[in-house]
């Protein structure tokens, strides 16, 4: 899976959560600021990012990562290492 | 305190109309809410029939927004009070200055959203539960919900005693107000059709027709009926106090007199503490009401075609109205029974009944049992000049509730 | 002039004890009963701990309905509600029937029930849904099914306003016997454990890992209880008619909403604030008159911040001389049961001039600066003690309870 249809499946789990339609979420969309996500949406929103993209990110670490996903892309960039990381050697 | 308690609007979503006006005419004209299920499978239910809101959206009633945090029972509450609040006219500006309070009666808040989130956590692990369902599946939910949508900063408080549960949230409402503990609130109920409600009822046996071989009849009263069919929908009131709507230059249409409740602890397996359960909640509601049961114009039953429960509110009723004369309307009759949203939508449909001098009485019924046979005479609609009137709602353990309630549209 | 309204018997189930003396004892030598958690297998959580009530059984106290098909927290209420009547020296054979009712809180009611009914869904085997789900289920049956045990036919009331229903609950029977509906009334609240609410405060990331530390520092999180609260209520003249004890009286109470978020708290506490005002205006008492506050104090970074912020609001400097405890230290969060447990922790408070400690204190928080009887009780007199509980959906309520002194 490229970064492309990473990126469009990240809009439609937001579009899933909140009812935005996936136009109206740009790329580097603030998720508090342009969509005027509360702080539950945005766990539900990761939540679904990492069940759809098996991340498997420990509750101990979803905390800490949170505070760091403001954007739309923050979360592309969250998946696109995560899977870097996987595939490299011990 | 005794304030008056007055009715300033009323706002009800069911399966036969979104008003007042259009539920109280569907009723009349006989047209009933049960049908085919849409929302769910029946085939595990003998293909049972529900009442259910068809195509149920709350864009037309709400605008449109984000509705995910919002479940079915939700959207039903906030689109309900939505129309409620329009008719009594409180704005948005005047609700921001104001603590309207919320009382809302459910039986089961979202059943179908708590059951989901544990399917969920059972099939994907609870590492993957949905916050936001975890939001609705603490049973006042709806009401937490209905305040953010619509500003209600005033005491929001549910109440679930079952399917008296609106009406008990209207006695409540009608406390806060008289005692001087609120100036103005909200108060009704919500149930949601879900097949979680609706499966259990009918592996107990207490849906019409759930028992082999018979047919369903879930009419009130009955001789036939042997069970009820479960509904849905939202029905509220906004009660204010009757000197803060005058200032305010609002027309009043009902004021609430009284109420009286109670609870039959045989829990329906005893007649005689049955009917007297429901007989003290009717009789504490007229003295509360400082009315003599020949006052009242029109009963508004809770019936909704359970073969023991409609014996013992009829039992109850003998006690003290003349129901030879006196008209009755059952509306689970033409609406199913609503469980927790029942009671509210009784009350709304009573002061329809004030406004056009009309009982819609028991649609469909044909014979009555041989001790009530004289309720037989409300298989018409029957025209009743309405000054006094009384509702009663009871759950099936036997959570009782009577209010009374008083047309002032003349005042 | 309104009817008094006391407080004549407590009947308690929790984790650290059944019945009031037991409880008392073991709340003011800050005994934890936070343990592992057994009820359902917790390996796929990230946490494992809360504050099941171990080794309970219904048989003393569930007589004579049929205990076979009522809930768990049906089980505690009327365990609780036995309990109090005993502690009140009411025999349930004398009880006025008619003039005696429930009034009863709850978060879900009774969630085991919905989640054997999930069980048989996932396994393919819906037909095997028990017959008696749709009459255990529904949370209107604890309150029912206390008044079917003890043959109740007052006024029947379930006010499931989550984490402050039980304030909720004893502050609408009080209006009920002030009315004149009721001559005594069982109020209180009741909740079982559920994988439901644990998977649910687990997914927010809302539980501590290892102990419940409400205003500490280091705080993680709230601990998921259970348990019930009742206590008997009744009006002055009687109560003293009966030569009953009187632990304390209900002084006032007020209710409010935030109408601002479903699972997080107003920023400024303005709900809250307002709650408590209306508390403090109905008893006819200001800040610097309360001895005694027992917090809704959860353990989360958020809760007992936002908390700490109101109490300045209200008490201004007062806020510093007031001892203010969380006894979820010890229980965890027993939700509908809390502010019910909470209630009777201040009658108890009022009556023997004891203050329960928070514990699990270790380092002290700048932004939660009052003094919150950390680790030890107290003795210390307390003639007005306040309770405060915030719930899911942005309700609040604030009880004020008094010593009775004539």
């Amino acid at each position: 899976m490229d970064t492309t249809e990473i990126r469009t499946q990240i809009k439609e789990v937001i579009a899933n959560a909140t009812s935005i339609d996936v136009a109206d979420i740009a790329d580097n969309s603030s998720f508090e600021d342009d969509l005027g996500l509360d702080s539950l949406t945005l766990l539900e929103i990761a939540v679904d990012v990492d069940h759809i993209f098996k991340l498997n990110i420990p509750d101990e670490e979803l905390s800490e990562r949170l505070q760091h996903l403001r954007t739309v892309q923050d979360s592309v960039d969250l998946v696109v290492n995560h899977r870097s990381h996987k595939n490299v050697g011990v | 305190m005794n304030r008056r308690v007055v009715v300033t609007g009323a706002g009800i979503i069911s399966p036969l109309g979104d008003s007042p006006q259009a539920v109280f005419s569907s009723i009349c004209e006989g047209r009933s809410a049960l049908g085919d299920v849409t929302l769910f499978s029946t085939d595990l239910m003998d293909g049972a029939q529900a009442g259910e809101i068809k195509d149920f959206l709350p864009q037309p009633y709400l605008g449109k927004k984000n509705f995910r945090p919002l479940d079915r029972t939700g959207r039903l509450t906030a689109a309900a009070v939505q129309m409620t609040l329009d008719n009594s006219g409180w704005t948005v500006e005047m609700r921001e200055e104001n603590l309207v309070g919320l009382i809302l009666g459910t039986m089961f808040g979202g059943l179908h959203t708590i059951a989901e989130f544990d399917r969920l956590g059972l099939t994907a692990g609870p590492k993957f539960v949905k916050p936001l369902d975890f939001a609705n599946t603490v049973i006042n939910a709806a009401s937490g919900q209905t305040a953010i949508w619509h500003t209600l900063r005033g005491v929001n408080s549910t109440i679930s005693t079952g399917g008296s549960a609106s009406l008990q949230a209207l006695a409540y409402g009608m406390d806060l107000i008289r005692s001087g503990r609120s100036d103005v609130l909200v108060s009704g109920g919500t149930d949601e059709l879900c097949f979680e409600s609706m499966y259990g009822f009918y592996r107990a046996g207490m849906l019409a027709g759930s028992i082999s071989g018979q047919s369903a009849c879930s009419t009130p009263f009955d001789i036939q009926r042997n069970g009820f069919a479960t509904s849905e929908g939202a029905a509220f009131t906004l009660l204010e106090d009757h000197q803060f709507a005058v200032d305010r230059g609002v027309s009043t249409q009902a004021e609430i007199l009284g109420y009286g409740s109670g609870y039959d602890y045989s829990q329906g397996k005893d007649e005689n503490i049955a009917v007297k359960a429901r007989a003290q909640a009717i009789q504490v509601a007229l003295n509360d009401a400082r009315l003599t049961a020949d006052q009242i114009d029109i009963v508004s039953a809770s019936a909704n075609g359970s073969k023991l429960n409609d014996r013992y509110e009829a039992m109850a009723l003998l006690r003290c109205i003349d129901l030879e004369n006196v008209p009755v309307m059952a509306v689970k009759s033409s609406l199913g029974d609503s469980l927790g949203a029942s009671g509210a939508m009784q009350v709304v449909l009573l002061i329809e009944a004030m406004k056009q001098s009309l009982s819609p009485g028991i649609q469909t019924m044909s014979k009555a049992d041989p001790d009530f046979s004289m309720l037989e005479n409300n298989i018409q609609n029957r025209p009743v000049e309405i000054r006094y009137a009384l509702a009663n709602a009871v759950s099936a353990d036997g959570n009782c509730c009577a209010v009374v309630l008083k047309n002032i549209s003349d005042e | 002039m309104d009817t008094r309204v006391v407080i004549t018997g407590i009947g308690l189930v929790t984790s650290i004890g059944i019945g009031r003396e037991m409880f008392w004892e073991n709340v003011l030598s800050g005994k934890s009963g936070i343990s592992e958690v057994e009820s359902f297998d917790t390996s796929a959580y990230s946490v494992h701990k809360g504050g099941e009530v171990k080794g309970f059984s219904h048989g003393p106290f569930v007589k004579n309905i049929d205990s076979g098909h009522i809930g768990r927290a049906s089980q505690f209420a009327i365990a609780a509600a036995r309990l109090a009547l005993e502690d009140a020296g009411v025999a349930p054979d004398d009880i006025n029937r008619e003039a005696t009712g429930v009034s009863m809180g709850t978060t879900s009611g009774e969630p085991n029930q919905i989640e054997l009914f999930d069980d048989c869904c996932v396994a393919d085997e819906t037909n095997q849904v028990s017959p008696y789900f749709i009459s255990s289920y529904p949370c209107h049956y604890i309150a029912g099914h206390v008044a079917a045990e003890l043959s109740l036919m007052g006024s029947n009331m379930m006010i499931p306003t989550a984490c402050a229903a039980g304030s909720f609950a004893i502050s609408h029977a009080c209006d009920i016997l002030r009315n004149g509906r009721a001559q005594m009334m069982l109020a209180g609240g009741a909740d079982s454990f559920s994988r439901i609410t644990y998977s649910g405060f687990a997914r927010l990331l809302a539980i501590a890992p290892d102990k419940c530390q409400p205003f500490d520092k280091n705080r993680k999180g709230m601990m998921p209880g259970e348990g019930s609260s009742m206590v008997v209520l009744e009006p002055l003249d009687l109560a003293l008619e009966r030569g009953a004890t009187i632990y304390a009286e209900v002084a006032g109470y007020g209710l409010s909403c935030d109408a601002f978020h479903m699972t997080g708290g107003h920023p400024k506490g303005d709900g809250a604030v307002r709650a408590m005002e209306q508390a403090l205006a109905e008893s006819g008492t200001s800040p610097d008159d309360i001895d005694y506050i027992s917090a809704h104090g959860t353990g989360t970074k958020s809760n007992d911040f936002h908390e700490t912020v109101s109490v300045k609001r209200v008490f201004n400097k007062a806020a510093y001389d007031t001892p203010i405890s969380s006894i979820k230290s010890m229980l965890g969060h027993t939700m509908g049961a809390a502010s019910a447990i909470e209630a009777a922790v201040c009658s108890l408070a009022v009556y023997y001039g004891q203050i329960p400690p928070t514990i699990n204190y270790e380092e002290p928080d700048p932004d939660c600066d009052l003094d919150y009887v950390p680790n030890e009780s107290r003795q210390q007199k307390v003639r007005l003690a306040m309770s405060n509980a915030y719930a899911f959906g942005g309700t609040n309520a604030s009880l004020i309870l008094k010593a009775y002194e004539g």
